[in-house]
């Protein structure tokens, strides 16, 4: 019961951020309304027993990913954009066009019958960790490959450049 | 409905969310926060499976995956966006509809 609460708690916390984002103007609110669902998720992480996975969550999401958006709205939002109201076909094409996904989806989700046999997944560290370096130990090293490739792409990408004058590009 | 079917129906909520939010943003870094929803969306979900006793141990560890090339992809996104801004002066998705800057 206690956990149904705090279900319905996380999960509130969640969705009315998104839906906080869809109708907020102001780009530094919707990254903090992003963190809000972060930190939303770890507790829903937690309270299903994977406390390894919902510590990851806050430290490398909530902590890393959404602060580095925020670092990037704080260097690229310099002037104030123009705000255009959505016409009101526009909103309603979206609005039916979310609810029929999530209606397939629901619809999917409480017909499927899920007969596999139960194995019951441990909630400890170590066996997290033998697993992960056990049996998934190749998408392991692809995976400090990517983050390699990442470095050094954005590394590149966000060098310092010469900057040149938009007449100055003569094309050819 | 089961407690799987619960956090099931919340990833799917959150990923219409997400796609909700690409959809009508024009800001790029908005339209990142959105593949953020759709990304914690199946994380949702692959643990939810996980934690009732599908699939073991493989859940949790597919979940750090989607967290490592989640910012992986999002560091790298925001450095096209940096270069994006400096060509054209505006975050605006709008704007980019050029092959030549």
């Amino acid at each position: 019961m206690i956990k149904l609460l705090f279900f319905y708690m996380f999960a509130l916390s969640s969705v009315i951020a998104g839906i906080a984002i869809i109708f907020s103007t102001n780009i530094v609110r919707m990254a903090y309304w992003l963190i809000g669902m972060l930190l939303s998720l770890a507790g829903l992480y937690f309270l299903q027993g994977s406390y390894f996975l919902g510590v990851i969550q806050i430290i490398i999401y909530a902590g890393g990913v959404a602060v580095l958006m925020v670092f990037g709205v704080m260097l690229t939002s310099q002037q104030i954009a123009a705000q255009l109201r959505p016409k009101r076909w526009e909103v309603l094409w979206l609005l039916v066009t979310a609810i029929m996904l999530l209606a397939g989806i629901v619809s999917a989700i409480l017909d499927a019958r899920w007969s596999q046999e139960r194995v019951q997944a441990s909630n400890n560290v170590s066996d997290f960790g033998i697993h992960l370096l056990g049996k998934f130990l190749g998408p392991f090293e692809l995976a400090s490959i990517l983050l390699i490739i990442a470095l050094l792409g954005a590394a590149y990408l966000a060098r310092p450049k010469v900057p040149t004058l938009k007449s100055e590009n003569n094309p050819k | 409905m089961t407690e799987l079917q619960h956090y099931l129906i919340l990833a799917a909520a959150l990923l219409v969310l997400g796609l909700s939010i690409i959809i009508s943003k024009r800001n790029a870094i908005a339209i990142l926060i959105g593949v953020e929803f759709i990304l914690n969306a199946a994380n949702l979900n692959i643990i939810a499976f996980s934690s009732h006793g599908i699939g073991g141990l493989d859940g949790q560890t597919a979940a750090i995956f989607i967290i490592v090339i989640a910012a992986a992809e999002a560091a790298v996104a925001l450095a096209i966006f940096l270069n994006f801004y400096n060509i054209i002066a505006t975050i605006d998705v709008d704007r980019g509809d050029k092959l030549r800057g």
